[in-house]
């Protein structure tokens, strides 16, 4: 049985030529029959993403699975494997299995860590399985990828940094916070940004979002979207005692937000902390508002930092991941070889048995009929003999199975005990 | 000191315990529990205490305040009948959680002026209360190592949202949030077994060692750090101490617990000395 990986990916191919392979979700069972159809192909499954097409074939080991997955994509996405010859990768055995596991483990997506790639793999295999495409091997192949992947997301810190900026202000919040339930957000002017980071905020657990704006009826229309209230501009430094993280983005070209206000503020909320995240341009909050005691200000060059920062810790926890990887690859192999020693093994317990069986009966033929006990002691005592005589080259299978230089050793129990291969 | 004073006196120290009680589990829940039922027996033992000072004085023929007891007495007095006027005019239930559990451990080491005879009780069930009292202050000081860890913690994740440049520790440590909720609840535990330590231990000297205990300055040092513990539990209660001025109030009770402690290793021989 042959293993092999097809693809392309976003660090192999411009989108051009990921958007030529691509396989619409429509589209994909009709493609995993007409794969499954061809002669020599016992498994597959088609990965396709915005980032990534990947085919995964098993074959039966006279054929050449490179040139059945050429001529598939040549008659399923009318295109010429020359012009797409240049961005492909292809994994063959060992190489295929880390690379679907690192696959899985998101660490070969563009943004390291994310989790979107560990579901679009889950999807692919659940249509694969669905279409009768993977049934054995694969499945399992496949199955022990999620494994790795939830064993990296455990035990490294790969997904736990956010890596946008409006996901960033939740993380720092709950930084500050501890947990976000029955926290109270402000709005002060509207915008994309602060508006997501609202949204975000919400579904995080806070409870209230007041909006305000210069144009009250702005005010009023984003107020709806988080069944928040809406608050009068003129208002709203009266209401910050009540607030715990406040989001600024408004247009104005000063600032809206004073030091002497927020040290009011902080001592009308005695000294609980507070956010304070300025993402407007010009900023709407004076920064040495941060000199004072539980007042965190974070500007939009701040939040940016902070995602710098976790993009490089994420980088850091990828290569955990990858040693992890590593090992499990390692882990994989050694119980694939120990799958190919298992016919010797049989063989050599069937062989055994039956040089026992024909012995007892060329005794039994010499002897004639002999009593129950003494057909048990027989019994006993041969089987006694061949246990001991096929564990020294069972033992010996089993350890040379994962070794590099255990082919040759293999080889010669086959030869020495007359297995036919 | 006249029979009768000494019993009001004992009554209102009695009834300035339900405002302990109701300071301690302020701390312990974080919710006001039982202030209507604290004030009404506060109020009625400051009546009782204000009788008794003055039948004190009557019989004595001068102003009650010539030793440490009459003084610690008359203090107490002072101090919750200010409290109760400064409730009265503008209501400041919070003020009670620091000034109950001072005025009811004034009042227990004034009741002690008058020593009783302790040849009614054994001498196991005497040593007992030795024994609750070293447990407890074990206890306390434990709480209180956990409270100045966390307060570390805290600055250094607090210094770390400031300078907006996370490093490794802003990742290995806590929210502050956690921290914070952490410091409160340590601080709270560890001040409701500080102050039964001292109940304890006051009641242990009282029986065993009559009056003349008070004059050690190891005491002396024990009452203020307990003084400052009361105090940093209240600043944090009602003005919300954090960071900073948090740590450095966990790190003045910690060394004045330390010195408590050494001071009290000395103390330890005298009172076999007696």
């Amino acid at each position: 049985m042959k293993l092999l990986v097809t693809g392309v990916s976003h660090k192999t191919a411009p989108v051009e030529v990921r958007e030529c392979l691509a396989f619409p979700e429509p589209a994909l069972p009709d493609a995993l029959q007409l794969l499954k159809a061809r002669p020599g192909v016992s498994e597959a499954c088609i990965l396709s993403t915005c980032n990534r097409v990947e085919i995964t074939v098993t074959t039966d080991d006279p054929f050449d699975p490179q040139a059945l997955v050429d001529d598939f994509l040549r008659e399923s996405r009318m295109v010429a494997p020359a012009s797409f010859e240049p961005y492909v990768y292809r994994h063959a055995g060992q190489s295929a299995i880390h690379h679907l596991f690192r696959v899985a483990a998101s660490l070969d997506s563009m943004v390291v860590g994310e989790p979107q790639i560990l579901g679009q793999l889950k999807n692919a295999y659940g249509v694969a399985k669905s279409q009768g495409a993977i049934c054995g091997w694969l499945e399992g192949l496949l199955e022990r990828a999620f494994t790795v992947a939830k064993r990296v997301r455990s035990e490294t810190g790969i997904g736990q940094m956010a890596v946008s900026v409006s996901y960033a202000a939740v993380e720092l919040a709950r930084k500050i916070f501890g947990s976000l339930n029955h926290r109270t957000v402000m709005i002060a002017g509207a915008g994309k940004m602060s508006e997501l980071a609202a949204r975000h905020l919400r579904r995080s657990g806070a409870t209230h979002v007041f909006v305000t704006n210069r144009t009250h009826e702005r005010a009023i229309e984003m107020a709806k979207l988080f069944q928040g209230t809406p608050v009068e501009y003129n208002r709203f430094v009266d209401m910050l005692p009540e607030v715990d993280i406040l989001i600024a983005s408004s247009g104005a070209p000063h600032y809206i937000v004073h030091k002497e206000e927020m040290q009011r503020v902080i001592s009308a909320r005695r000294n609980k902390p507070m956010f304070l995240i300025d993402i407007a341009v010009p900023r709407n909050i004076e920064p040495s508002v941060n000199d004072l005691d539980n007042v965190f200000l974070y500007d939009i060059d701040d939040l940016q930092e902070v995602v710098n920062a976790n993009i490089r810790e994420r980088q850091k926890e990828a290569e955990r991941a990858e040693e992890i990887v590593k090992q499990e690859v390692e882990r994989m192999m050694a119980r694939l070889k120990v799958q190919e020693v298992t016919p010797t093994i049989v063989s050599l317990q069937e062989e055994l048995e039956r040089i026992r069986v024909a012995e007892i009966e060329k005794v039994r033929r010499k002897y004639g009929p002999v009593t129950r006990e003494q057909e048990e002691a027989w019994e006993m005592l041969t089987r006694g003999i061949m246990n001991k005589v096929a564990h020294g080259p069972i033992s010996e299978l089993r350890l040379q199975a994962g070794q590099p230089d255990g082919e040759p050793v293999i080889a010669a129990i086959r030869k020495v005990f007359r297995l036919q291969s | 000191m006249a029979e009768m004073s000494v019993i009001w006196l004992r009554v209102a120290a009695a009834l300035y315990s339900v405002g302990l009680l109701h300071a301690i589990l302020t701390l312990v829940r974080k919710r006001e529990h039982l202030f209507r039922v604290s004030l009404t027996a506060v109020s009625i033992g400051a009546v009782l205490h204000g009788v008794s000072i003055v039948e004190e004085g009557l019989l004595m023929n001068r102003c009650p305040i010539a030793n440490f007891y009459e003084t610690s007495s008359m203090c107490a007095f002072l101090i919750i009948t200010l409290f109760l006027l400064v409730y009265w005019r503008y209501k400041t239930e919070s003020l009670g959680v620091f000034i109950f559990p001072l005025v009811f451990v004034m009042t227990m080491v004034s009741t002690m002026g008058n020593p009783v005879d302790a040849s009614w009780s054994n001498p196991i069930l005497r040593s007992a209360w030795l024994d609750v009292h070293i447990t407890l202050v074990l206890l306390g000081f434990a709480a209180l190592a956990f409270t100045a860890g966390a307060s570390l913690l805290y600055l250094f994740q607090e210094r770390e949202l400031k300078r907006k440049k996370p490093r490794k520790l802003y990742y290995r440590l806590p929210p502050l949030g956690t921290l914070d909720e952490l410091i409160s609840r340590s601080m709270a535990l560890g001040f409701v077994l500080m102050t039964l330590a001292v109940i304890a231990a006051t009641t242990w000297a009282f029986i065993e060692h009559k009056t003349e205990w008070i004059s050690q300055p190891a005491i002396a040092i024990s009452f203020i750090t307990w003084g400052c513990y009361l105090a940093m539990v209240f600043l944090r209660m009602t003005a919300g101490w954090r960071g900073r001025k948090a740590a450095i109030m966990v790190i003045v009770v910690v060394g004045l617990s330390a010195i408590t402690w050494v001071a009290h290793a000395r103390l330890g021989s005298w009172l076999t000395k007696q």
